[in-house]
């Protein structure tokens, strides 16, 4: 099913020589991973606008959920609580006072009662990490903080469709890897995710289809794969094979060997390159509290990895804290691989998830045998 | 005994007196001259603070800098002095940036330092030349885009000719080609004696260039030295906000599960793999082609090519000439090795020593890669 088409747009910026999207058609499908590349300049935050109706294409069309988009004020207010836009900069989105004025401002604008906007504010403060900071002066919150803020604000709209451009640019790692594990839960619960990004190595490790924008033209529509193949092609939009992706071509040749399946995680690589006896994976399912089975599992023995937005909170509130707090399936699956036992303390709504990602390890070699507590 | 360039001792630094811990909290750090040297850490963590102190912009609450050997002075003939040995990019251009146009931004710190104007003109069209800049050089300031703005600050600080260049993010907001360019350019300054200090949240991109590693976690040095034994301490890691490198978790976990050391610790996929062969495989060979002012007449025989280095890239540029590998190259040229293809590379002159040293390295990780003059 298609979220959102564009169908032949053109967009000139004022005083512009040439257009910054030139007779583009794009399809963005529902619940598939998206991430659209391009260097500086080539016209992924101008398409991003089209998107939300920021921007009316000076010709050609763009349809929402099968609907050409109206640009009256009314119905334009529809569109953004359906289709959230995160900008690169958070400044640029950010106008509330406090924190929880700005999360608010759209449930508000939407005219819900105030009851279901407080428990949105709740609710999306809590996602991003930045419960304790909700009467906090926007202007006294760090980057990171900031940037954390402007999304909170788009997950409070529930949106169908959430946008994020350059979503860890200025992150820190860790805070960029929990920031893409939410957004890996948000696509388990139906949210489609579409991120524009420089960063390669995530676009490929995230992304079922990738589109290419050059100078305002869709040069690629597919999978990852099937662009990077094409080194020329690659070249021309100033993006760079991604370290993955070179790493296993360059395996398969020296084994002569198919290069497919291609990994996209490091213990799928890992899983590919070497093979040992396997430990075993405990998955403790976490609802709204630390039950005995996670307490017990943190006292130690084995190593722990936490999976999930409510468990890291809860995990970071308590006392002892888990081996890994971030990239936590990953990190479990490595000392699976190192043939050690490990526990991953999990979402409830992650289980499904988390067995996906074992499931498509066995591609790789890798069947890792484990239980669910809980 | 490595030579110290910059020194801090028992360096504190706040920003106003209310905050509950300073900003620098008794960091006594030594940088070493002509080492590759990353500075770590998350947001807020003090990386920037460290870098004004070194320029002399932040003068410490207490501790000492010293730079060369000697203490900062803090009047303003020694701070134009010590400034016209330092240059600091920082990450945003935008505070950097304040001329009109792009000439006039770089000739600044040139015109600065008194220089004639022949001397002045040189350093424009130089510097301008190895951003790959050049055909920018009358436009307004404003007109430029984002990478392109990031390439024009760090144009003004190459015009000093400067013996430290500080960068803080350099990479971040770049597309990934020109990230690549950046680095390349990195390679060649150091190649050229001057010392590089970059900050960076991009830990793969430090352990791949990075001799020496420093690192902060909220004002606090917490580690100085090899990155190795930093990344191998997974609870250190884990605090300070960063993540260990994908070239060092996948070579720890493939060794562990093969039984194997975990050292020689490999820095770039093509050593990874390189210990991964087994014995008696063939190795390419990498024909290394010297370049000049002229592109040599060197037929590829259908070989895969690449290139390294600003001359080497605008001379194929004129010549129309599409090499395989245009970034990373020598990266490409040893995974080619590895696999047992021989390749062609191009590369500055200037830089044959270091391409050399490079290729060299795939001695440790088990093989010797030929290089052919």
């Amino acid at each position: 099913m298609t979220v959102i088409q564009t169908d032949n747009i053109v967009y000139y910026y004022e005083g512009a020589s040439k257009p910054s999207m030139d007779g583009v058609s794009i399809t963005i499908k529902k619940g598939v991973k998206t991430v659209i590349l391009g260097s500086n300049g080539a016209g992924k935050s101008t398409l991003f606008y089209h998107f939300n109706g920021v921007v009316k294409p000076k010709s050609g069309t763009v349809k929402v959920m099968g609907k050409p988009v109206s640009y009256r004020k009314k119905d334009l207010r529809e569109l953004r609580s359906k289709v959230a836009v995160v900008l690169q900069n958070p400044d640029d989105q950010i106008f509330g006072q406090t924190v929880e004025g700005d999360v608010g401002y759209g449930p508000r604008n939407m005219k819900l009662p105030e009851e279901e906007v407080k428990e949105r504010v709740d609710e999306a403060l809590f996602q991003t990490g930045l419960g304790e900071f909700r009467e906090k002066n926007t202007m006294q919150l760090s980057y990171g903080q900031r940037k954390r803020l402007a999304l909170a604000g788009a997950l409070a709209m529930k949106p169908e469709v959430l946008i994020m451009d350059e979503p860890t640019a200025g992150l820190d790692p860790q805070m960029a890897l929990e920031l893409m594990e939410l957004a890996e839960q948000l696509h388990h619960n139906g949210t489609t995710i579409v991120i524009s990004t420089h960063d390669v190595d995530l676009a490929y490790a995230w992304a079922d289809e990738i589109h290419v924008l050059k100078r305002g033209k869709l040069i690629y529509s597919g999978t990852s794969e099937g662009f990077y193949r094409d080194s020329a092609a690659v070249h021309s939009t100033g993006v760079m094979q991604p370290s993955m992706f070179v790493m296993n071509e360059n395996l398969a040749r020296m084994r002569e060997s198919d290069p497919a399946p291609y990994p996209r995680t490091e213990s799928q690589l890992i899983s590919k390159m070497a093979s040992g006896p396997k430990g075993g994976l405990e998955i403790v399912l976490v609802d709204g509290e630390l039950g005995d089975s996670v307490h017990a599992a943190l006292k130690g023995g084995r190593k722990t990895g936490v999976f999930g937005t409510v468990v890291r909170r809860l995990v970071s509130d308590s006392e002892k804290k888990a081996d890994y707090m971030f990239n936590g399936f990953e990190a479990c699956a490595g000392e699976c691989l190192m043939g050690r036992d490990s526990v991953l303390l999990c979402d409830r709504d992650c289980l499904d998830l988390v067995k996906a990602k074992i499931e498509d390890l066995k591609a790789f070699g890798t069947d890792i045998s484990y239980n669910v507590n809980g | 005994m490595k030579e110290c360039i910059f020194e801090t001792e028992n360096l504190v630094y706040s920003y106003s007196t209310k905050q509950a811990k300073p900003s620098l909290d008794n960091v006594s750090v030594e940088i070493h001259k002509g080492v590759r040297t990353a500075i770590l850490g998350a947001n807020g963590a003090g990386k920037s603070t460290l870098f004004y102190h070194f320029n002399g912009i932040f003068k410490p609450v207490s501790g000492t800098v010293k730079y060369m050997g000697k203490p900062l002075e803090y009047t303003r003939e020694a701070l134009t002095e010590l400034r016209n040995d330092i240059s600091v990019v920082v990450q945003n251009p935008d505070e950097q940036i304040f001329s009109a146009t792009v000439e006039e931004d770089i000739a600044f710190g040139p015109m600065n330092m008194g220089m004639e104007r022949d001397e002045i003109e040189r350093r424009i069209q130089e510097s301008l030349f190895k951003v790959g800049m050049e055909e920018y050089r009358e436009r307004p300031t404003i007109q430029l885009s984002y990478g392109q703005r990031k390439r024009v600050a760090l144009a003004g600080a190459l015009a000093i000719s400067p013996k430290v260049l500080i960068l803080d993010e350099p990479t971040a907001g770049l597309d990934p080609q020109m990230s690549q360019e950046v680095i390349e350019l990195v390679e060649q300054l150091c190649e050229a004696g001057t010392t590089v200090i970059i900050s960076t949240h991009d830990v793969d991109l430090a352990y791949a260039w990075a001799e020496e590693i420093h690192v902060l976690i909220h004002g606090d040095l917490v580690y100085s030295g090899e990155p190795e034994p930093f990344f191998d301490d997974h609870e250190k890691v884990a605090m300070t906000g960063l993540v260990m490198p994908h070239t060092f978790s996948v070579n720890s976990s493939v060794q562990r599960i093969c039984g194997r050391e975990v050292a020689p610790y490999p820095r770039t996929n093509s050593q990874i793999l390189c210990k991964m062969l087994p014995e008696g495989s063939r190795i390419g060979k990498i024909r290394l082609v010297p370049v000049e002012d002229s592109l040599p007449d060197v037929p590829a025989e259908g070989l895969p090519t690449g290139i390294y280095g600003a001359i080497t890239r605008r001379l194929f540029r004129a010549a129309g000439r599409e090499p395989d590998y245009h970034f990373n190259a020598i990266e490409y040229c040893l995974m080619d090795a590895v696999g047992g293809k021989d390749s062609v590379l191009f590369c500055d002159a200037p830089m044959k020593d270091r391409v050399l040293e490079v290729i060299g390295r795939m001695e440790a990780f088990g093989k010797k890669v030929e290089v052919v003059m």
